[in-house]
């Protein structure tokens, strides 16, 4: 093994390592979407809160596992009432207001870190078990991030088998579909819709949990990844489950490998790659409905 | 003035325009019968240009329109009318008709005339809003209108639109027998120089004001003459009188 | 569709008279709060241009803004030009950017359009940030101001340079109202009503999409040749993609589609915040509740709220007349 080859393949881990992040976290937007048609610029404030709830969890504790699994639930228990309070209401109120009230809600959250947790940025801990970088064919690697990685491909085939062969998967494409077929074939659409926006939520919170070693933890970190988060959606197709993969995969490698092969334009291309997709396919590579 | 040759539309396997030919002389009024379903509407997106169709083609003035989008064929002078209505609900009559007439005077880019106040324009509105009976209406607003004053206002929009040929579908579906009346006497009124193509489900009106009579079945054209020759054929009674016992 | 009412021209000079009074009996604090009305005003004019009569709900036009005061900044810093060519370098910027983020978006509908819109703003944030040249996260300093004594003006003076921010809210809406009315402006408004039938009587929608998406841009490039020579520095702060949702709080609040409204938003907006920091660090969670509210409660913003208010009064007086709203 070459220092060259091994430093791509690096490369190529730190991409995938990214990419599986972005797809935690924009699997739960792109499908909340396709289902209720509700865009919720808040998604990135729910992984942030995911992370500050799992900095508390791993401070109370001293176990990084703790918040692993405490901050999907208190996510899923915020979206919940987020459902019920606001976003049922908004449903069918048109995108300019679903914006504006979820970026109102931006707004609140942002200075509820700042009230609980401050203004600086808190580490998390890697858990213990994959401290440390594990060695194969001669490269040294971040066990913890490869743990990410396999956590992405894990999730992405339990929804994929949720999705093809249960009955609410079958109920979920039903309604991604066709809302209004859905509830004539006798769907409790309502209560797909509460239980799909809770578990992307919950998703959402164990994306923050999963980037708190990685990425630090601070107030802004839900704002900041929202807008990578909303174009793997664009690119990859509304509510579609193999469009959220497609589309993380291509932005985070093109944004590792851009800052490696590009630096002066990589921050530029996601963006050409946006407007390529926008003027060629606008409702984006794989659309869930046709 | 307006010629299809061999137009084919198929959705899959199934086939709603199959193999049609039409040729329309400058100034002819040609009604299009048939049966629901028969692939009416369907023909008329594939001349406006809404839908592509599957094969064949369309010209006007001997020049082919096939490749043109919806927006240049409309700038040629194909104007089309909907069986739905399709308005601008939140803006008044006269609103409505002056957005259509702008484009036809070639005024809708321009940044500083303000076609609400251009003598030129508010005259092609005023005429347009008489010929179809809303001189007295051009300040109310669309959305508190009745269903009948929206039917005129959808052939309005498209004879504001400065058609040379002008595609109308159904243009009396869902209205009163007084208005169906009126229509007649609209249509008796149009310049005689411009070609229409109207879709029709009431027969009296086909035969008072068509020059000619086109009958689609399933997608194909299956009798085609003058309203005396298709009152005589027995094969479209067959077709279309059997459907309008039915449907009656 | 547009109409230059007198309640508009009415609630306009009164906010621009009142502006400027309270600029010439004000403190230095003071006249800084106007020139952020005035600022804040011009970048929610362009916005409700495009949103509220062409149903282009923009994520961008604060970007839109930072890239006007960044062409300033790098004319006049870099280039050492002189102001008044950097005021054209900051519209013409705009107005670039405006139109290719326009034609790019037109296909798009409802939010696929705003969440393009937030992309492509944020694009202008990296660009800055990454880019040396601009001074990266650092900014540019020594900027200067517009030089007006040629009419007697000097805009390094305080209450000048507010009273002049003042004046070109009037400006900027005077141009926006004209772009409105005019026939390109209603066909805009049509497209927004029914844009497929628009498309039928044959209107390149495309065209008119970017085309006033451009316009917009360029006002809010003059918003942002403002802010520039205000503070004469520039950061990426002012690129931030927040930003752009601010001012579209602006707009609701003031009253979406009315042009007017957004400027009485804008004096709002500055103001409370104000208020609310002196009371308390955390306006946001104040002004992200109060949207909220604003919002559910389904109103049409403050300034369509004094409409149908009068409109309510004036047919309680005359109830046979049958008074109309018109936005």
């Amino acid at each position: 093994m070459t220092d060259t080859m091994a430093f791509w393949i690096v490369q190529g881990l730190h991409g995938l390592q990214f990419s599986m992040l972005l797809f935690l976290l924009s699997v739960g937007l792109t499908v909340i979407f396709g289902l209720l048609h509700f865009v919720n610029l808040a998604h990135g404030a729910l992984y942030a809160l995911g992370a500050f709830v799992s900095f508390s969890a791993v401070k109370l504790t001293g176990s990084y596992w703790a918040g692993f699994l405490l901050a999907p639930v208190a996510v899923a228990i915020a979206g919940m009432l987020l459902y019920l309070g606001l976003i049922k209401r908004m449903r069918n109120a048109g995108p300019m207001n679903q914006v504006l009230i979820t970026f109102g809600l931006i707004f609140v959250f942002l200075d509820i870190f700042r009230i609980f947790w401050g203004d600086i940025a808190l580490g998390v801990e890697e858990p213990a078990l994959f401290s440390g970088p594990i060695e194969f064919w001669g490269i040294k690697y971040s066990a913890y991030r490869l743990f990410v990685i396999g956590l992405g491909i894990f999730v992405l085939g339990v929804l994929h088998l949720i999705l093809s062969r249960t009955q609410i998967g079958a109920m979920i494409r039903a309604g991604v579909d066709n809302e209004h077929m859905a509830a004539c074939l006798g769907i409790n659409v309502e209560k797909v819709f509460f239980i799909v926006f809770c578990v992307g939520c919950a998703l959402a919170g164990l994306a923050g949990a999963v980037a708190a070693p990685i990425l630090s933890v601070y107030p802004g970190m839900g704002t900041e990844i929202l807008i990578p988060a909303l174009i793997v959606v664009v690119i990859g197709g509304l509510g579609s489950l193999k469009g959220a993969m497609a589309g993380s995969l291509l932005v985070g490698f093109i944004q590792t490998f851009g800052a490696v092969i590009a630096p002066q334009i990589a921050s530029v291309l996601v963006y050409v790659l946006l407007a390529g997709v926008l003027i060629f396919r606008p409702a984006g590579l794989f659309p869930a409905r046709s | 003035m307006l010629k299809v040759a061999n137009l084919c539309k198929s959705f899959g396997s199934l086939v709603v325009t199959d193999d049609v030919s039409l040729h329309l002389e400058k100034g002819e009024r040609r009604v299009v019968l048939g049966p629901n379903g028969a692939g009416k509407t369907t023909l008329f997106n594939l001349l406006a240009g809404e839908i592509a169709p599957s094969s064949g083609d369309v010209f006007i003035d001997g020049k082919s329109i096939t490749s043109l989008p919806v927006e240049a064929r409309a700038h040629i002078g194909l104007s089309r009318s909907y069986q739905k209505n399709n308005l601008f609900e939140g803006l008044t009559i006269g609103e409505n008709l002056s957005l259509a007439a702008a484009v036809a005077m070639g005024l809708s880019g321009s940044l500083l005339r303000d076609t609400h106040n251009d003598p030129e324009l508010r005259k092609v509105v005023t005429d347009v809003a008489a010929q179809v009976g809303l001189k007295d209406m051009l300040e109310m607003q669309v959305a508190n209108v009745s269903y009948g004053n929206r039917r005129q206002l959808e052939v309005g929009l498209a004879l504001a639109n400065g058609p040379k040929v002008l595609l109308m579908d159904e243009p009396t579906s869902g209205v009163g027998p007084s208005m169906i009346s009126a229509f007649h006497g609209l249509l008796k009124t149009l310049p005689r120089e411009l070609t229409v193509l109207i879709i029709e489900h009431d027969m009296d009106l086909a035969f008072d004001v068509a020059d000619s009579i086109t009958v689609l079945n399933y997608g194909k054209v299956v009798f085609e003459g003058t309203p005396d020759e298709t009152r005589a054929s027995s094969l479209v009674s067959e077709i279309y009188l059997g459907d309008w016992d039915d449907d009656a | 569709m547009f109409h230059q009412t007198k309640l508009k021209t009415f609630v306009l000079l009164a906010i621009l008279v009142g502006l400027i009074i309270y600029t010439m009996n004000g403190s230095y604090f003071g006249r800084e709060l106007v020139v952020e009305v005035a600022i804040l005003a011009i970048l929610a004019i362009s916005v409700d241009m495009v949103s509220g009569y062409g149903g282009m709900v923009s994520l961008c036009h604060g970007a839109i803004f930072g890239l006007g005061a960044y062409a300033y900044a790098a004319v006049n810093v870099l280039m050492g030009g002189p102001p008044a060519l950097a005021v054209v370098a900051a519209i013409v910027a705009a107005f670039t950017f405006g139109f290719a983020v326009g034609a790019v978006t037109s296909r798009t509908r409802g939010i696929f359009f705003i969440m393009a819109t937030l992309a492509f703003g944020q694009m202008i944030y990296v660009m800055i940030f990454d880019s040396k040249s601009l001074g990266g996260d650092d900014g540019m300093w020594g900027l200067t101001r517009l030089d007006l004594s040629a009419i007697g003006v000097n805009l390094e003076s305080g209450v000048q340079f507010a009273i002049f921010s003042v004046l070109c809210i009037g400006l900027t809406y005077v141009v926006a109202a004209l772009i409105l009315r005019s026939a390109f402006g209603r066909t805009f408004s049509g497209i927004h009503e029914n844009e497929d039938r628009m498309r039928a009587l044959g209107t390149p929608v495309w065209k008119f999409k970017a085309l006033a998406f451009g316009l917009s841009g360029s006002l809010a490039g003059i918003a942002g040749a403002l802010a520039a020579q205000h503070t004469m520095f520039v950061s990426p702060e002012l690129v931030i993609w927040t930003f752009s949702g601010e001012v579209l709080i602006v707009v609701i609040l003031g009253g979406l589609g009315t042009l007017v409204g957004p400027v009485l938003g804008a004096v709002v907006m500055v103001f409370l915040k104000h208020e609310i920091s002196n009371i308390t660090t955390y306006w946001h969670m104040i002004i992200g509740i109060l949207l909220i509210i604003t919002v559910m409660a389904g109103g049409r913003g403050i300034y369509g709220g004094l409409e149908q208010y009068l409109a309510r009064r004036a047919a309680k007086a005359a109830p046979a007349s049958g008074a109309k709203t018109d936005a």
